[in-house]
């Protein structure tokens, strides 16, 4: 009795995700056996014309991670093709699959250049700020008070990378300071920028996770201005 | 489609990289076709530049995100979206391809081709009509390009397709391209798949030009829809064959690669209209048009 089509199209996707089809490595004989019938070499090309829509999408989040990465590229997008099958057509979600993949490679191995991590990480905020920025407007929300700002990413990072951002990689390496950034969409603009802000307003703007009530007790005057100035920024959302 | 109402529209699909580009010759084109996963899923400067496109030029609307040829249930919540996005376009139909790229938790992003089988056809009918009652607006399906073909296939291209959009009462968009392609790949006479499409069933075209890829694991060297390079002038020679038996209401350029390349554009889609103006002259003439590929 022949196999249904669902399982046949499931064989036929795992093989051509697969290192064997893509890098022509030896491959996985139940796959081959599941697709009989089908020209191999074709198959292979489409995998590699695949495989490389995949790869252009995530170089075009984290173009300059890819520009670090250097001579360890070629080995790292192997093991990441590897132990991650592509999942989706989404650009951005593609990328942060490949952060996660490059995230839990760096715990086992430390970044070549240090600073290497951070990079990504504003890489994928910025892709995220301008994904967020995207979604349709959520249902009203009754609910009173501010909160973060949903277009807005947190990151602490051991380096300085700012520079890297604004002036390109041939500035040098940054320097290794601890700097808490704030990866928005200002009011106005359509470009997610970055910016440094001091520990406290960081540390401000990540407990507003939820809507809160600024005026609670204990408030004080100067946090309703602080507030007003942070909302104008687009960094807060208010609700009244 | 067209301000003055001369069909077939030509026009190109619209590309964010090429915006500035595109706007400062808009007054080339008739059309712009717009991925509908562009305005889902993507930037809110993309969405707002594509949405900024209503009412200065018709719009088409295109789909790549849907695999219809999965066998599985389509993903509802995404033809709701495709729904509003192609209202908002105000475009007169949805398109997408007769193809599958994923399947539960794994995705190629590549259109692969589905067996050609009566049975296969009898549930992409099913799927069109889901289609067809979530999206109301005129749904065309495409004709995609294949590397590889399923061994059981039973059906040629165009009684697969000829069956469907019968059955279902979607319309065709013509990738002709595709046709151009398939046929030298797999040995298959590409006028006679254009005289084997029912009359009007062609709503749609597109057009484009790829790449050759020569590789010694491959019997012959193998032609690939990159997008990226000059119309061919063997799929224009299929065009103008095609223009004198179906009526499609717009001719979209499709360009993924070499963007900057905006003389080659633009020299394309010169290139179509004049086909279509060799078309309509013999037409006018009472010429028949001969095909001329075996």
């Amino acid at each position: 009795m022949a196999k249904p089509l669902l399982e046949r199209q499931a064989s036929l996707i795992e093989y051509m995700t697969s290192s064997a089809a893509i890098f022509g490595r030896g491959g996985d004989l139940s796959l081959v056996q599941a697709i009989e019938g089908i020209d191999g070499p074709l198959l292979r090309i489409e995998a590699q014309f695949s495989y490389a829509k995949r790869m252009e999408k995530i170089t075009a989040v984290l173009p300059r991670t890819f520009e670090l990465l250097g001579n360890a590229e070629a080995e790292l997008v192997r093991a990441f093709v590897e132990s991650c099958p592509p999942t989706t057509i989404n650009r951005l979600e593609n990328a942060r699959q490949f952060h996660r993949f490059l995230s839990s490679h760096w715990m086992r191995e430390s970044p070549n250049p240090p600073y290497l991590c951070d990079v990504a990480a504003c890489e994928i905020a910025f892709a995220e700020v301008d994904a967020h920025a995207a979604q349709p407007d959520a249902a009203h929300t009754p609910r009173i008070g501010i909160r973060r700002s949903l277009a807005v990413v947190l990151l602490r990072c051991a380096y300085d990378v700012r520079p890297i951002f604004e002036k390109g990689l041939k500035q040098g390496a940054p320097i290794k300071l601890e700097t808490s950034l704030v990866i928005a969409l200002p009011l106005g603009t359509d470009r997610a920028q970055v910016f440094e802000v001091v520990p406290a307003i960081f540390d401000l703007l990540a407990s507003l996770d939820d809507w809160t009530d600024p005026k609670g007790p204990g408030a004080e005057p100067q946090l309703a201005k602080l507030l007003t100035d942070l909302a104008a920024r687009g960094l807060v959302e208010v609700s009244q | 489609m067209t301000p003055g109402g001369i069909l077939p529209a030509v026009g190109i699909g619209y590309r964010a990289v090429i915006d500035r580009w595109t706007r400062d010759n808009l007054d080339r084109f008739d059309a712009l076709e717009i991925t509908v996963d562009h305005c889902i899923s993507t930037s809110k400067t993309l969405r707002s530049a594509i949405f900024d496109l209503v009412g200065r030029i018709p719009l088409t609307a295109h789909g790549v995100g849907l695999s219809l040829g999965t066998d599985a249930p389509l993903d509802l919540a995404y033809l709701d979206r495709v729904a509003e996005v192609v209202e908002r376009l105000r475009a007169p139909a949805y398109s997408e391809h007769l193809a599958f790229t994923r399947v539960p938790g794994r995705e190629t992003a590549a259109l692969m081709p589905l067996p050609k089988t009566e049975a296969v056809a009898e549930a992409i009918i099913a799927k069109v009509q889901t289609v067809q009652s979530r999206v109301p607006f005129p749904f065309l399906l495409e004709n995609i390009t294949y590397v590889f073909e399923w061994p059981d296939s039973k059906l040629s291209d165009a009684e697969f397709l000829n069956l469907i959009c019968l059955e279902s009462g979607a319309g065709l968009l013509l990738d002709v391209e595709n046709v151009y392609l398939n046929a030298t790949n797999h040995g298959f006479d590409p006028y006679a798949f254009i005289d084997a499409l029912r009359p009007g069933l062609v709503k749609e075209v597109h057009m484009a030009g790829g790449v050759t890829i020569r590789d010694e694991s491959l019997a012959k060297p193998l032609l690939a829809d990159s997008h990226s390079h000059p119309v061919p002038d063997a799929a224009l020679d299929l065009l103008e064959y095609t223009l004198a038996r179906q009526a499609p209401s717009v001719i979209i350029l499709e360009r993924d690669d070499r963007l900057e390349a905006g003389d080659e554009i633009l020299n394309d889609v010169a290139r179509i209209r004049a086909r279509l103006a060799a078309t309509r002259s013999r037409k006018t003439h009472g010429e028949a048009l001969v095909g001329t590929a075996g």
